[in-house]
């Protein structure tokens, strides 16, 4: 991994946040984390002052998706995402609580590459994000420009 | 009041027709027996002319005869003798005649009586001259018409006839007015009673009209409420489907929310069960340290429980327990949020219905729980059932949970019978589930239908929710469900499905 890349982690509800970040800790992911607790904050981070996403030129980045958020919809930040130039490389891991089939169908169409539904019980929980930082060892993230 | 309006309208026709039917026969009769009066008046009427005809022949005769009498004794020619027998003989039958035509009347029949000895006495006279002048006693004969008796009773018996016509004109007269009368009054009858059928008929018109237009406007008022009623109706669909839909939607929505906090709940605690073996394990080793017991040999692995002794023991179990309880309450939300998650998801899922073989339907859920059965030791018998159009999903859903129930809650120790059988009954397929289990109390009938509730002996993990689901698609095929079960004595549930459930359906949701 030449470029180190940063995980940004959109998720309102902290107490899930710090269980996921200790899960990919967990399983010897030490990338950057930079946590949101709201879109808002999260789209300004990604899109920068300007609107454009250009800051991200070049960035290698990797999404963890809440699509509960009390602000904006996660769906709505999926598309933003997929939708910019810049951004639309960058992988999208869906996690949140909806297992709704229709959700995850609606998610896939719009670019999303993981989707991961939060089980409640807290080994399956704790496998699925140490799996998903498995994953993030492997996965080769493009940089974030053309 | 208004049913009160009628009633009295109905019983005013039917007195109506009442009336007119009354006037009609009243007619008749009158007309008939006046009919009969002007002819027995035609007829005593024809019977006076008769008898004074009959009077002026008894007299026409008697002087037909005296004229004989008279040629006879002046010439002594027998054809006159001829002429007066000819006249005796039609005088008798005249006679006779007229004595029975005035039989009925005291007065001629007194004047009768008077006048018959004249007419004897008479016609003696005549047969005595007629004798005296055929014996050749011309002399003695006319001494006898000289004598001038014969005159007077002639004249006597004239008076008597005339008395008898004066009569019989008095009674002619009489019966004449009578006739008149009688058909003057035939007539007035008549016109009378005419004029009443027709005013009865006009008032009958009058209200047959008027209660046609009492009956065009009630049934425009019933048309308008009619279309009242059915966009009440429509209205009220709506209104329901929009609630309808807004539980579903809040019923999605709360159970989500649930969820996350329940995520971090569960994921703490698992944090905290990781902490208290970390805990533990310093607290044991701190003890051993305060205590100088010989080290005790290091743990083979982490996970492995650290040796504790007295009261570091018992908080280690009360801690223990405590988690435990957390962590079993948590899987029970977290059950109890996923059976709402489900209904709801059910609850917007599309039926799409199909042609379905329901006896194959049900041998293949009969097959995926056969192992089941073979535990419980528990026969499942299908008998033929009636095929259906309905959705494939629900019917699935259905039945297996039926028959999940009927081996989940059979009699310890006794061998399951399980049947289910069907049959059609107007438009509808009627299915019996019936299983020879423990059956459920009839006061928890109506309970083991509602969300999360269950009953009898808690001995089976569940959340009360199968019959509920079940209730729920069954009313959404547009069917029923009941249960007929006493405790011990097995249950009997009951779902009637329309046979073939149209597609238009689709959307409305109980």
């Amino acid at each position: 991994m030449s470029n180190p890349v940063t995980i940004i982690m959109i998720e309102d509800d902290e107490g899930h946040a710090r269980l996921i970040e200790r899960n990919i800790r967990r399983s010897g992911v030490n990338n950057e984390i930079i946590p949101f607790t709201s879109g808002t904050a999260a789209l300004n981070y990604l899109f920068g002052k300007d609107g454009t996403g250009l800051d991200h030129k070049g960035g290698a980045l990797l999404i963890l998706l809440d699509l509960n958020l009390p602000d904006t919809s996660g769906i709505d930040i999926l598309k933003r995402v997929k939708e910019n130039q810049y951004l639309k490389t960058t992988p999208v891991v869906v996690l949140t609580t909806t297992d709704d089939s229709y959700e995850i169908k609606r998610c896939y169409e719009l670019g999303c590459n993981v989707y991961i539904t939060k089980p409640v019980n807290y080994e399956s929980f704790a496998n699925a994000i140490r799996q998903l930082g498995l994953f993030f060892s492997v996965i080769q993230v493009p940089p974030a420009a053309i | 009041m208004i049913a009160d309006v009628q009633r009295k309208r109905a019983v005013g026709h039917i007195l109506l027709l009442a009336a007119g039917l009354l006037v009609l026969t009243a007619i008749s009769a009158g007309s008939v027996y006046l009919v009969n009066k002007a002819r027995e008046d035609a007829r005593a009427v024809q019977r006076t002319v008769e008898v004074e005809n009959q009077i002026s022949l008894v007299q026409l005769q008697l002087r037909r005869a005296e004229s004989a009498q008279r040629g006879y004794l002046v010439t002594l020619r027998p054809d006159f003798r001829t002429d007066f027998e000819q006249a005796m003989s039609e005088l008798a039958p005249a006679l006779t005649r007229l004595g029975r035509l005035v039989s009925d009347n005291p007065v001629q029949r007194g004047l009768m009586d008077e006048i018959m000895p004249l007419y004897e006495q008479r016609i003696e006279e005549f047969r005595t001259t007629m004798e005296l002048a055929r014996s050749q006693r011309l002399n003695d004969a006319s001494k006898i018409v000289r004598e001038g008796i014969g005159r007077d009773t002639m004249k006597h018996i004239d008076d008597l006839a005339v008395r008898m016509r004066t009569e019989e004109d008095r009674l002619f007269v009489e019966r004449t007015t009578n006739a008149d009368r009688s058909q003057t009054l035939a007539a007035s009858i008549t016109g009378i009673g005419s004029g009443l059928v027709v005013v009865l008929a006009g008032i009958a018109i009058f209200l047959v009209r008027r209660s046609s237009r009492a009956r065009d406007q009630a049934d425009a008022r019933l048309r308008d409420s009619h279309l009242n009623l059915e966009a009440t109706i429509d209205e009220r669909t709506a209104d329901l489907r929009e609630a309808n839909d807004e539980i579903q939607r809040f019923a999605y929505i709360v159970s989500h929310d649930l969820r996350s906090p329940l995520v971090n709940i569960m994921g703490f605690t698992s944090e905290l069960e990781e902490l208290r073996g970390d805990i533990f394990k310093r607290i044991a080793a701190l003890s051993r340290a305060q205590s100088e017991a010989p080290p005790a040999p290091e743990n083979a692995t982490d996970t492995a429980e650290p040796v504790l002794e007295g009261p570091d023991q018992k908080l280690s179990e009360d801690f223990s327990e405590a988690l435990s309880f957390i962590k079993s309450s948590i899987g029970k939300m977290d059950r109890l949020i996923s059976a709402i998650l489900n209904l709801t998801r059910e609850g917007r899922r599309e039926f799409e219905p199909v042609w379905i073989d329901t006896k194959e339907l049900i041998e293949g859920i009969v097959a995926t729980v056969a192992h089941q059965a073979a535990e419980a030791q528990a026969e499942i018998r299908i008998d033929a059932l009636p095929n259906i159009v309905s959705d494939r999903l629900a019917l699935e859903q259905i039945f297996s949970n039926l028959i999940d129930n009927a081996l989940k809650y059979l009699k310890t120790g006794v061998p399951g019978e399980i049947t289910i059988r069907g049959r059609t009954k107007l438009g509808f397929a009627v299915f019996e589930i019936s299983d020879n289990g423990r059956g459920i109390d009839p006061k928890d009938h109506q309970r083991i239908f509602d969300l999360f509730r269950r009953a009898g002996t808690q001995d089976k993990p569940g959340q009360g929710i199968g019959l509920a689901h079940v209730r729920a698609l069954v009313r959404r095929l547009g069917g029923t469900m009941s249960v007929a079960s006493e405790l011990n004595q097995g249950s009997t549930f009951t779902i009637t499905l329309p046979i073939n459930w149209p597609a238009s359906n689709r959307n409305i949701r109980i």
